[in-house]
């Protein structure tokens, strides 16, 4: 699991490698980056320009005691409301479009990735992972990279600015007041660190305690049953304390921050007034204006100070995001085709489906032997010939390798030793595009996709007509109940199917593999608890879609099993018996004995 | 007044706290307003000798009889007074935090101690994400609300008040035209934020549909990838993807015009205030200190307007939160004047007449439903699915109530019998279980917290669990639930057999909690099991005819009704329904032995 751990990430040091990585994101929308960046340093010289202007008025109006330069001062403010508004406008636009464009090829270039890579992936990668870097982590990015990036340099600017013009100014007092800066960033550094720490221990307090809800709430009624209400509140309530304490802990430290930096600044404002002051009083080159704009300055300086802490803290944590993405969108695909059967069948992302020959549906396993990356032995030496449109049912306990052996048939994985032969060929003769393309799957805890019951059985075939799909359902006795609802085929299933029993989504997945012709059919049936009536349309069902074609079924039905042309029981990745039904139950062995049991 | 109720309530005990820091807050916004004044000081007071705009006792601190000590007096008193500021702010914001968090911490508590305490039918309608929301996110939202958004507005409401109160002992037409602007600043915030709450809707439904798509494309991988669908769900996740992305770009859009806008709004009332400021200084009655005093006051004025503005107008949310969680908090407990009878349950149960109906179904689940069991029987209770069986358990336990007819315990009816008490001396074990996010052993161990590792190993093993549990790489201290590893359903329904073995209760009922293992072990755990409870009461609940087989007595229920009763033998010569389900159940092996047999011959 530790794998998989956020926190294993956060190393601090800057990593350029990775950053070089997202650059490749960032080029296309170059000119979206320079535009903003122009309207960017125009903010910052607008920032440092504002109290110059006043400044004007100040000594050229009102210390000269003249109305002669209003106008030029009412005309430098006209012109710099007019420049502000437009730049605003654009920095905002350009941002956005910046934030938006990168978070959505991010996405698009994850989601790609994610959908060639082969099942192991998923065997191996929590759900909630692969979430997180497709959601937050590719927000989180989006978001430093385009305002994060921008503030920054407008942070930067700004500052180079005020120094420069105060350098100008009055050398002795800029470099008095200057003096301050340095404490101003070490503080603010030291603090935004912390205070980043305290709050990543409150969020996972809290989803300590968003899990803990979730466990009152979803196991309600066994809580009731076994009256462990109070029991359940102390743990809560130790969960609660915690959080509260964590939270009012940070907040004091928090609350540390902003005083700390406001008192610092105190005392550069305080330098100007003494020292400003006398400089005013004495020396005639350094006006009234000059020290307002001295002392406006000082409070300019707090923003960009304070904000480029947090942006600095804030790059930390997106480089930690940029690394997780980057793995995903890095993750090697380790199920490759060879160079000649590429030519042959196409890619992934252009298969040349005019070179698929048809599939005929013999299965043949040459001495396979099986071994998960960091498991024990599944198969060893495993031999096993299938005829086209033979069913095998496949008995034994769990873990006796019953699902490796579809897997393998599938081409989720490849086998460590020997070979699967299909139609006398070589597996990794064709491309795993072809077989997929071949290849029906029926899982009896089925997964459906929200959308209507019509789109979900043309998933089977996505050009199926209206007609060819009501067939389908009809055949597997699935249109009965479908005509019942209000809006028929059109009805939505909800997210997941949730709309639906789960006797009527098995029969939905049935009409999708029987609607996609399969010449090879994987069944992995569950011990499912459907009442009596619904098993007997689901047993029809299964008859219907299993006619004609190759099947393997994972069998938990003993009608399933009996009438299989061929029962293999398995024990620990071997076959133990294989046979028919009525051959099994004469040798009076191990399936004689399993079933035997159902029925005592 | 009901909204008020609703804020008041929850900060209960701890309301002197928020007061206090209003209070800080308020003098420091006084505070604030003054720090403009210290160069108007300088410039009017110090350089010319004209009047300063600080208060008198400040003025008499900060006099010095040289221009150079009066500046060092300024510059010594600025330090000292920012100090006072940060001390009050630092106080300020800990009583705040303080205050929230123990509001949440209220809320938390109250909240989850009412969802144990609702009633099974409440939990069986409601949807758990919804109320995890509205206990997290909900709180969240008003705690953000009374610590931040709220102390924000107030925070805002006395900075421009005392901004105007310091501008006008300065220059009162001066004053005026400084807020010339402010209401059409303050409606142009509130109103688009008002506008704007319908886009970001939409921007998070995008996300949520994008969200969703994705969310089943990797938890439906393998029927992806069986029906070689990948080039299909990329098109599907890209379109959802840009229509996220075209929604978040609108709204962005927006906020370039608004923040533009109100930007474009602002910088006039600077220029205008700045402009008619340097008439008024070369006409008399203001000098350039008040000037420089004005130009910082402006920015008190018009930029937290828009911010109020802004604020006022996302209000709504808060409102809503504080109703969501009402609905839950308003819902009657379970356990509000419940029965106090507490007698030690011996195991002979009766159902007289018991019909049960949902107040909004017009079909009852149950009809007159009557049979007895004695002390240590097992009966099986048969039946198709909505055949009422469960009804009639969670009738049992008061989980469901309301019946009409009455069911006793050893003569007593249930009704006078204490909830808890009840379920404490029934137990259940549950067709879909549930474990908690803590270990093994602890999930084993939960109904006796001192239970020795000899103890959870001998009740795993009974369970046929404990070759299981000794496989994971963690043994025993493997987690299970929302943090650990997802066990499988029959394995989840043994460890809930183990953990019902180390509790001795008078009367068990399995609601058909063998389901999901296969029937070679389901014999072995009844077989063992029924050597462990021999003076029990044990109810069996299933449709599987083969684990009903051996009950003393057994009951099949259709629609709602006992439509037979009896044992194995006298059931299936009395061909009803029990035989008609067996027929279906086992046929195809009576078929086979027949086939067999002729094989045979």
């Amino acid at each position: 699991m530790s794998y998989f751990e956020e926190e294993s990430y956060t190393d601090t040091s800057f990593d350029f490698a990775v950053w070089k990585k997202i650059f490749r994101y960032m080029k296309p929308l170059k000119k979206y980056f320079l535009i903003g960046f122009i309207a960017v340093v125009g903010l910052a010289i607008l920032d440092v320009a504002y109290p110059l202007i006043n400044r004007f008025a100040i000594d050229h109006i009102i210390e000269a005691n003249s109305f002669r330069l209003l106008p030029v001062f009412i005309g430098m403010f006209v012109i710099y409301v007019i420049l502000i508004s437009i730049l605003v406008f654009t920095f905002i636009y350009n941002a956005g479009k910046i934030q938006v464009e990168l978070a959505f090829s991010i996405r698009k270039d994850a989601f790609t990735k994610l959908q060639e890579l082969p099942f192991v992936y998923y065997d191996r990668t929590p759900v909630g992972w692969i979430m997180a870097r497709m959601t937050s982590d590719s927000r989180n990015l989006s978001d430093i990279l385009s305002w994060g990036l921008i503030d920054l340099s407008w942070g930067l600017l700004m500052m180079i600015g005020i120094s420069i013009v105060m350098l100008i100014i009055n050398f002795k007092l800029a470099v008095i007041t200057l003096s301050i800066l340095p404490v101003l960033v070490y503080v603010s550094i030291y603090f935004r660190k912390r205070i980043l720490k305290a709050f990543r221990n409150i969020r996972k307090q809290n989803s300590k305690i968003t899990g803990a809800f979730n466990e009152g709430i979803t196991g309600a009624k066994t809580t009731k049953t076994l009256v462990l209400e109070e029991s359940n509140y102390r743990d809560f309530d130790r969960l609660t304390h915690t959080m509260k304490d964590h939270s009012i802990r940070a907040a004091v430290f928090a609350g540390l921050y902003f005083p700390t930096i406001l008192f610092i600044a105190s005392i550069a404002t305080a330098f100007v007034f003494y020292f400003g002051g006398l400089e005013a009083n004495t020396n005639d080159l350094f006006t009234v204006g000059m020290l307002y704009v001295f002392v406006s300055y000082v409070g300019q300086f707090f923003e960009p100070v304070m904000m480029l802490a947090t942006i600095l803290a804030r790059f930390q944590q997106a480089q930690a995001s940029a690394e997780r993405v980057m793995s995903l969108i890095e993750q090697e695909v380790d199920i490759t085709d060879r160079q000649e059967v590429i030519e042959k069948y196409g890619t992934f992302h252009s298969p040349k489906k005019d070179n698929w020959e048809p599939l005929q549906g013999d299965v043949e396993f040459r001495d396979v032997s099986f071994k998960y990356k960091k498991g024990e032995q599944v198969l060893k030496n495993f031999n096993l010939k299938v005829h086209r449109g033979q069913s095998v049912a496949l008995v034994g306990h769990t873990g006796a390798g019953k699902s490796t052996i579809v897997n393998l048939i599938c081409r989720f994985y490849e086998p460590t030793g020997g070979e699967i032969l299909v139609d006398g060929l070589p597996m990794n003769d064709r491309s795993v595009g072809w077989l997929h393309d071949k290849l029906g799957y029926v899982l009896q805890s089925p997964h459906l996709f929200s959308g209507t019951i019509m789109e979900n059985i043309r998933y089977g075939r996505l050009d199926a007509t209206d007609e060819a799909v009501v067939a389908a359902a009809k055949m597997v006795e699935a249109d009965a109940f479908i005509k019942t609802f209000e809006h028929g085929y059109q009805t939505e299933v909800g997210e997941g199917g949730a709309r639906l029993s789960v006797g009527q989504k098995q029969l939905i997945s049935f009409a999708r593999a029987l609607i996609a012709n399969p010449r090879i059919l994987i069944l992995d049936e569950a011990t499912s608890s459907v009442d009596t009536q619904t098993e007997k349309v689901i047993q029809h069902a299964i008859e219907t879609v299993m006619e004609g074609r190759t099947t393997f079924v994972i069998a938990h039905r003993l009608s399933t099993i009996v009438n299989a042309d061929k029962i293999l029981v398995l024990e620990h990745g071997k076959i133990m018996e294989e046979g028919t039904h009525e051959a099994l139950i004469k040798k009076r062995g191990l399936y004689y004995k399993l079933y035997t049991n159902q029925f005592q | 007044m009901k909204r008020y109720k609703q804020f008041s309530k929850w900060m209960k005990g701890h309301l002197y706290l928020y007061l206090f820091a209003v209070g800080v807050l308020f003098t420091l916004q006084y505070f604030r307003t003054l720090t403009p004044l210290f160069i108007q000081h300088i410039v009017d007071a110090i350089f010319k000798g004209e009047p300063s705009a600080l208060p008198q006792f400040i003025q008499r601190l900060i006099e010095g009889d040289t221009i150079r000590q009066s500046l060092l007096l300024v510059a010594i008193f600025s330090i000292a007074f920012t100090f006072i500021r940060v001390i009050f702010i630092f106080v300020h914001r800990v009583l705040t935090s303080v205050f929230a968090e123990r509001v949440a911490y209220n809320m938390r508590n109250t909240i989850y101690n009412k969802l144990q305490n609702l009633s099974f039918s409440y939990h069986s309608k409601a949807e758990t994400g919804d109320l995890i929301q509205r206990s997290t996110t909900d709180v969240d939202t008003f705690r953000m609300f009374i610590s931040e958004q709220l102390i924000e507005v107030m925070r805002l409401i006395f900075l421009i008040s005392f901004a105007v109160y310091q501008m006008s002992r300065m220059h009162v037409q001066l004053t005026l035209i400084t807020l010339i602007t402010a209401p059409i600043v303050f409606s142009s915030a509130f109103i688009y934020f008002i506008y704007v709450k319908k886009i970001f809707k939409r921007v998070e439904e995008a996300e949520a549909t994008m969200t969703t798509t994705l969310q089943e494309n990797v938890t439906g991988i393998r029927v992806v990838k069986a029906f070689a669908n990948e080039h299909f769900e990329m098109d599907k996740f890209d379109k959802t993807s840009k229509v996220f992305r075209n929604e978040s770009f609108t709204l962005l859009k927006l906020m370039a015009v608004f923040w533009s806008a109100t930007d474009f709004i602002i910088f006039i009332q600077y220029a205008l205030t700045a402009s008619f400021g340097v008439y008024f200084t070369l006409t008399g009655g203001m000098g350039a200190g008040e000037f420089i005093a004005f130009l910082a006051f402006v920015g008190m004025i018009v930029w937290p307007l828009r911010q109020l503005g802004r604020i006022i107008g996302d209000f709504g949310k808060t409102t809503v939160a504080l109703d969501r969680i009402d609905e839950i908090i308003n819902q009657p407990s379970e356990h509000e004047g419940d029965a106090s009878k507490t007698p030690d349950i011996q195991g002979a149960v009766a159902f007289n007449n018991v019909s049960f109906q949902f107040d909004d179904d017009d079909k009852p689940l149950l009809k007159n439903v009557s049979f007895t069991v004695d002390k240590g029987e097992t009966i099986a209770i048969v039946g198709k699915t909505g055949s009422g069986k469960s009804t009639l358990i969670n009738l049992m336990v008061r989980l469901l109530e309301n019946q009409s007819g009455s069911i006793t315990f050893d003569g007593v009816d249930i009704k006078d019998i204490n909830k808890k008490h009840l379920r404490k001396q029934v137990g259940i074990i549950l067709q879909e279980p549930f474990l908690y996010s803590r270990s093994i052993f602890a999930n084993i161990g939960i109904m006796d917290q001192e239970a020795d590792r000899d103890k959870i190993f001998k009740a795993a093993s009974i369970a046929r669990v404990h070759d299981d549990i000794v496989g994971f790489e963690a043994g025993y201290d493997t987690l299970v639930g929302e943090r650990g590893v997802t066990l499988s359903g029959g394995q989840k329904q043994r460890v809930a057999i183990a953990r019902m073995l180390l509790d001795n209760k008078p009367v068990l009922i399995f609601d058909d909690s063998l389901s999901a293992v296969d029937t070679e072990t389901d014999i072995q755990i009844r077989r063992a099991l029924s050597s462990y409870w021999k003076n029990t009461t044990v109810f069996i609940i299933t449709h599987r005819i083969v684990t009903a087989k051996e009950a003393d007595k057994i009951i099949v229920l259709d629609e709602g009704e006992i439509v037979e009763a009896g044992n194995h033998e006298s059931l299936l010569a009395s061909d009803g329904l029990y035989a008609e389900l067996w027929d279906i159940q086992s046929s195809i092996a009576y078929d086979f032995q027949k086939r067999h047999k002729k094989g045979g011959n």
